[in-house]
């Protein structure tokens, strides 16, 4: 890991912008990651234009319930007789800014926490990373619940909980990045050359952590999406009349035979997923040296 | 060539034979049942003891049913009129004190022992003083006695005219009492700590009832063969009866397959694959469960939810005949309180309808502007199939029709239950499953009582409908009973705090061969009636 990192601080500008460019182009050029350019910048102007988009109030009661999807409605109506379509578009509204929320909140913990531990080391470093071992060592699910359950269900404390358990992984990295890259002889020689510790942070530490953790947040936000609905699918999120995608997969389990109540939402949390999911995969591919250097190589 | 050609053949024979006795093997096991007759029954058990006088659960109540024979029983699906069983009648006291019941003298118990007064009683001490979840039903009653072998006297010190409906509950049945005291089963005083007999009735059944006990298992199976001593009205047709603990999706599955099938714990909408199905016979039913939305009356919890006119525009302003749609097939409107299978029950067109002119005219006439209160239900609690959510948010449009902003705060059950049973709710939603078949049983939603301080309804608050209650909990004669319940309700729907929603669907399914198959509100279904063609 530290031995890796050895050149990437020395070449010129000019040089690095010329190594980099191509590399770029041809990982965004990856099939993968066109769909989850495409489907992540559909989802986010859905999210922005839902008002414009959606064809009905999503809370409004006024079609027959339980109407098949057809030319009235598009993804049929739930048993309250609201339209399916315009509940999905709404949910983006509900789970893209929360799943961003989340993950930028967890990154901030997460990563100062991980920095503090990484840079003073010692006692405090032990107390933060048992504690992050702590959180690790339940599945993040049953953690939240107990969360939630304690904090009382409402999205805004399942957003809470899940930052809960979200953090340590942003606090491991950061950790490990500024422990690493803070005994490298790059940093050892701006201090030696008379900077500040702040300085060596902020200019030769912080942005060779920014890459690898923002590959980490960029893949967390499917896994958020991922969380949060399952947190309101189990009751615990978001409450009725939220138009929740993880709620609405809920209800349509209560009324199987009417399938397009869940399968929508169903969907559109498989595709915010795996948008996000592919995302982060091409921004490894970009960022991080290390992966792209075997991918050119090994042709994998 | 020629030894893998020999191999060959004697894969064919034995691939053969093996399909021979499979098929003979199905053929035998289909037709010993067909023989035996063997009904099915499938439930997902809510079971925890075949002991009468412990059990308190429907599963329990369904298995008792049917070994122990109560003085009094309900028949079909009426659950308004108390029939005779083990005794031939009652006489009620006028002031409705003293029940006096005459006993049949030819009732045998599954060993051969007559049945006499003294069984009975030894039954119901043993029941109040086990102290378990069905004691509390005799919990008025202050004394009960034999009067010769065959009159028994129950006296209570308030009057008790629900009396009858309660004893014609599983949990009265009548165990013979040599053979329970004989297996360290006691009636005194303490027995919720001495009596040993639970471990025995859990092996054998000591009753009067069409069949007895032969094997009972709290989580997989109970199997019932008919008793050839019964001497009652309920001769049982089936010569075994099994019953299966099966998740309902699977039950859904068994009752399609099968002969001699009955499933029980469909809710509407999982039953919906069946209506249409050749093989199936299903019914859907209203249940006796009562969901009903209550604004708070007390101002210290809100001052809005305690406003008359605020109440009267929720009782005017809600949907009530979408909600009933919502509830699923089978479900009906519930008129008042009492539900409608029971004595004194409102009929439908006693019923508040919804009318928005009203409602809002009402919110005007209350003085508040733009009110916003709270809606709160259990959100992780579903009953027959229906989830608490769904109504809430039916509630909560119908509400928002008016000018009405409610905001659902759903809570786990265990939390809101609290909260509701403090009375601290603005507006809540929940139902109401009656513990025995009578409109005594509803009296609790009147001010100063149970469900009446869970809405902050204080005691006084009504003094004309705390005294219709007062007088329709104590007549004895049952027709001018059901009339002052039904002018109690009628009152009550016009200003209590209470919206009564709906009753919902409850659902049997069973295969097309059997007959005898019904709903009823108290004993689910009777399985010695059960027959098949």
């Amino acid at each position: 890991m530290s031995t890796a990192q050895l050149p990437t601080p020395t070449p010129a500008p000019i040089a690095r912008y010329r190594f980099r460019r191509p590399r770029i182009a041809s990982a965004w050029r990856q099939p993968l990651a066109v769909i989850g350019i495409v489907l992540a910048a559909t989802w986010i102007v859905v999210a922005i234009l839902a008002p414009v988009l959606a064809p009905d109030d999503p809370l409004g009661q006024n079609a027959a319930p339980l109407t098949p999807p057809g030319s009235d409605h598009l993804f049929g109506t739930d048993e309250l007789g609201r339209d399916v379509l315009s509940r999905v578009l709404f949910g983006a509204r509900l789970s893209i800014p929360l799943a961003l929320l989340l993950v930028g909140l967890a990154l901030f913990v997460g990563a100062t926490l991980g920095a503090i531990a990484g840079y003073f080391g010692g006692l405090i470093d032990s107390i933060v990373m048992r504690g992050a071992d702590l959180v690790f060592a339940f599945p993040a699910i049953i953690l939240a619940m107990v969360v939630t359950a304690v904090l009382g269900p409402s999205i805004r404390n399942a957003v809470l909980a899940l930052v809960v358990v979200s953090w340590p992984a942003y606090a491991r990295v950061v950790r490990g990045l500024v422990l690493s890259i803070g005994q490298t002889e790059y940093v050892t020689a701006t201090r030696l050359l008379g900077a500040s510790a702040r300085r060596a942070l902020v200019r030769d530490v912080l942005p060779n952590v920014a890459g690898p953790v923002l590959v980490l947040a960029t893949l967390d936000l499917g896994n958020a999406v991922l969380l949060l609905s399952g947190l309101s699918f189990l009751g615990l999120g978001a409450q009725p009349p939220q138009p929740e995608w993880g709620a609405g997969v809920a209800e349509g389990i209560q009324y199987f035979q009417f399938w397009w109540i869940g399968t929508f939402p169903g969907l559109a949390i498989f595709t915010v997923v795996l948008a996000f999911n592919f995302l982060g995969d091409s921004l490894r591919d970009i960022l991080d040296p290390q992966s792209s250097w075997r991918a050119g190589g090994e042709g994998e | 060539m020629r030894t893998r050609s020999k191999a060959w053949k004697a894969l064919l024979a034995a691939a053969a034979l093996l399909a021979v006795v499979v098929a003979a093997a199905t053929a035998a096991a289909d037709s010993s049942r067909a023989a035996a007759g063997t009904l099915v029954v499938d439930k997902s058990f809510d079971l925890k003891t075949a002991d009468p006088q412990r059990q308190f659960e429907v599963t329990g109540g369904i298995v008792a049913h049917v070994l122990y024979d109560t003085l009094l029983e309900f028949r079909g699906s009426d659950v308004a009129t108390p029939r005779p069983s083990i005794a031939t009648g009652y006489k009620a006291s006028k002031d409705a004190k003293t029940y006096t019941f005459t006993l049949r003298k030819d009732v045998r118990f599954s060993d051969g022992t007559p049945l006499t007064a003294k069984d009975v009683v030894f039954s119901y001490r043993r029941l109040i003083n086990l102290k378990g979840n069905p004691s509390f039903l005799l919990g008025g009653v202050t004394s009960i006695g034999a009067k010769g072998n065959y009159t028994v006297v129950l006296k209570s010190k308030t009057p008790n005219p629900a009396l009858p409906a309660i004893v014609a509950n599983a949990s009265l049945g009548i165990v013979n009492s040599k053979v329970v005291k004989a297996n360290g089963g006691t009636d005194a005083v303490g027995a919720d700590k001495t009596d040993k007999a639970e471990a025995f009735l859990n092996r054998t059944s000591a009753g009067t009832g069409p069949y007895v006990l032969k094997s009972f298992n709290t989580t997989s199976r109970v199997e019932l063969t008919a008793n050839p001593r019964y001497t009652g009205r309920r001769k049982p047709k089936f010569a075994n009866v099994v019953m299966r603990n099966v998740l309902a999706p699977a039950q859904l599955l068994s009752v399609q397959r099968g002969t001699n099938e009955i499933s029980i714990d469909l809710s509407p909408d999982q039953a919906k694959p069946l209506f249409g199905n050749k093989n199936v016979n299903v019914q859907a039913v209203a249940g006796p469960n009562i969901w009903f939305l209550f604004a708070n009356s007390n101002p210290k919890i809100s001052e809005i939810t305690s406003n008359k006119r605020f109440q009267n525009a929720i009782r005017y302003g809600l949907d009530y005949s979408g909600s009933v749609r919502l509830a699923g097939k089978g479900s009906g409107r519930a008129a008042g309180v009492v539900p409608s299978q029971f004595l004194g029950a409102l009929g439908d067109s006693a019923a508040i309808e919804q009318n928005l002119a009203k409602a809002k005219a009402e919110l005007a006439a209350s003085g508040l502007k733009d009110p916003e209160v709270e809606l709160e239900f259990p959100s992780d609690f579903t009953s027959s199939g229906l989830s608490f959510g769904v109504i809430a948010q039916k509630v909560q449009a119908d509400l928002a029709k008016v000018g009405i902003k409610a905001n659902l705060v759903g809570k786990p059950i265990a939390t809101s239950l609290a909260n509701y049973r403090a009375g601290t709710e603005q507006l809540g939603l929940w139902l109401w499953g009656p513990d025995y078949p009578d409109p005594n049983d509803y009296l609790v939603f009147l001010p100063g009582q149970l469900v009446g301080l869970r809405a902050g309804w204080a005691a006084g608050s009504d003094a004309t409908l705390e005294a219709l209650g007062r007088k329709a909990g104590s007549t004895a004669d049952p027709a001018v009973r059901g009339k002052l319940f039904k002018q109690l309700q009628t009152q009550l729907n016009q200003r209590g705090p209470f919206f009564p929603l709906f009753q919902p669907g409850q659902v049997v399914a069973a295969s097309k061969n059997l007959t005898g198959v019904v709903y009823n509100a108290q004993f689910q279904i009777d399985l010695s009636t059960i027959g098949s063609k």
